[in-house]
């Protein structure tokens, strides 16, 4: 049945409803399901490190650490500040190495090159590595995300 | 309505391959039998709503959970702290299993009294029978999972009770546990049986019970099949899915709503090593069966108490499997008494359930 001047039916209408009722209780359904499914990541905002463990490095060599679940590297500049990368390749995610020999960092999943301040010099990266911000706080050497305070 | 007709030839396309028209029409075609016993016909998709529940739920907590010695309880602990909503979705998958137990118990007793299990639908009972014990196997085995140690004492008590069966019972309780005692890799084991042992036994034997049930249509009571009352009936598509649909919302919110208040607990991680907590119980469904074996003295004449209590469950367990068989005369006295023992049961493993939870 469909009134005058109306631009849909009673039974349109009603399944319409119906429809509209249904799809609304997937929704939270499914909403709980989604969000369970997604554990929560929080990147560290501060990872302290013992500086007497880095202290003693070469200018220009270069030592792994954890930032967070990710690998890292600590370089020593040659003014004796310190700089750091997360060693995960920009191309597609893998962990890069050092090669101290050639001062690079190497990606072997496809032969990704960066230089030793992580800039992408060969190969697939788009992107240099990634920088985060380092330095020594008393017996801390301390590494933040850069731009953090 | 262009939407409208790339839907319809798409369906063509599939029904021209498929050819699911057929179950369409089946189902357009059954009907459900009307009288005062219609009601307990919503108990079977009750229980079907229960376990998909657990299917969904249960997939969910595997992303998070660990069945390893150390981390297990950790892993529950971090489930109901840390992963979003995850509190509540142990909550639905522990209430859930008590519901589908509820209703599996439901149904089967209302069967019993009906005695829908009358000739030709003895498999059906038979069927019903296994998946009645697959489900408890499953509580059983997901009960160990949080590792903490009320259910570590639960675990060993219950496989140790194979233990007492003649000449089997040894190999029995060192297959369940996976060596002489309960440890890390009785719970690896019950972890498998719980995930993927059961599930697919289960549906396996669900896929020939619902065929039966689909192959027989429904039952119609003693007093209608001998003609005394004329019956009424309901197209099962769409006027009984309906309903069932909202007895399904109805349960369901029941479900959320008791999870959200009541979620379950969980104790520090088992010690292989402590001494039993006081007050052990098992699941609620077990509680009869535990005082049922309590009551058994140490020694009867020269054998083994704990023996006569097992041989005695099994036989009850296997006079149960066989009902339909023996109650082949159902309008005669034999047939009333039947129905009798099933109230008796039920008074029974209440009465027992009762005085467990009280002493």
């Amino acid at each position: 049945m469909k009134i005058k001047h109306s631009l849909f039916t009673r039974r349109e209408f009603l399944n319409g409803l119906l429809g509209g009722w249904l799809g609304a209780l997937a929704a939270t359904l499914l909403y709980p399901v989604i969000k369970f499914v997604f554990p929560p990541y929080r990147e560290p905002d501060r990872v302290n490190l013992v500086f007497s463990d880095y202290q003693d490095m070469a200018p220009g060599a270069i030592k792994p650490f954890a930032w967070g679940a990710k690998p890292g590297y600590i370089k020593k500049k040659e003014d004796g500040s310190y700089l750091a990368f997360v060693g995960v390749c920009t191309h597609l995610d893998c962990t890069v190495s050092y090669k101290a020999d050639q001062k690079k960092f190497y990606c072997a999943c496809h032969d990704g090159w960066y230089d030793e301040y992580g800039k992408n010099i060969a190969g697939p990266p788009p992107k240099p590595l990634r920088r985060l911000h380092a330095e020594v706080e008393g017996e801390n050497l301390v590494v933040k995300k850069e731009g953090v305070a | 309505m262009k939407a409208k007709n790339i839907g319809r030839s798409l369906a063509g396309w599939f029904e021209e391959r498929l050819g699911l028209s057929a179950v369409m029409n089946f189902l357009r075609k059954k009907t459900v039998p009307l009288n005062k016993h219609t009601i307990w016909s919503y108990t079977g998709s009750a229980i079907l709503l229960f376990f998909g529940v657990q299917v969904v739920t249960g997939i969910m907590l595997a992303f998070y959970y660990k069945p390893i010695l150390e981390e297990a309880n950790k892993s529950v602990a971090r489930i109901m702290t840390e992963v979003p909503l995850g509190w509540i979705i142990r909550s639905v998958h522990f209430w859930s299993a008590s519901a589908m137990i509820v209703t599996v118990f439901i149904h089967l007793f209302s069967i019993w009294m009906i005695k829908s299990y009358r000739k030709p639908r003895e498999l059906t009972w038979m069927s019903g029978v296994l998946l009645l014990v697959v489900s408890l196997v499953f509580g059983f085995t997901g009960y160990l999972l949080p590792w903490d140690d009320l259910s570590l004492s639960a675990t060993k008590v219950g496989t140790d009770i194979p233990r007492s069966i003649p000449i089997v019972g040894e190999w029995v309780t060192k297959f369940l546990r996976g060596g002489e005692d309960v440890t890390g890799d009785t719970l690896s084991r019950f972890f498998s049986f719980h995930i993927s042992v059961l599930p697919l036994v289960l549906l396996l034997i669900l896929a020939v019970h619902i065929y039966l049930i689909q192959k027989q249509g429904m039952s119609l009571p003693l007093s209608a099949e001998a003609g005394k009352e004329k019956q009424k009936e309901l197209p099962f598509w769409p006027n009984f899915v309906y309903r069932e649909v909202i007895v399904w919302l109805v349960l369901f919110g029941a479900l959320i709503t008791v999870a959200v208040f009541l979620p379950p607990s969980l104790g520090k991680a088992a010690d292989l090593m402590a001494p039993a907590p006081k007050g052990i119980k098992p699941e609620w469904y077990f509680l009869f069966l535990f005082q049922t074996l309590k009551l058994f003295p140490g020694k009867i004449l020269f054998i083994n108490g704990d023996t006569i209590a097992v041989f005695l469950i099994v036989a009850a367990v296997v006079l149960f499997f066989f009902l339909p068989f023996l109650d082949n005369k159902p309008d005669r006295i034999k047939g009333k008494v039947i129905t009798w023992l099933a109230w008796a049961t039920i008074a029974y493993a209440i009465g027992m359930s009762v005085w467990s939870l009280l002493t």
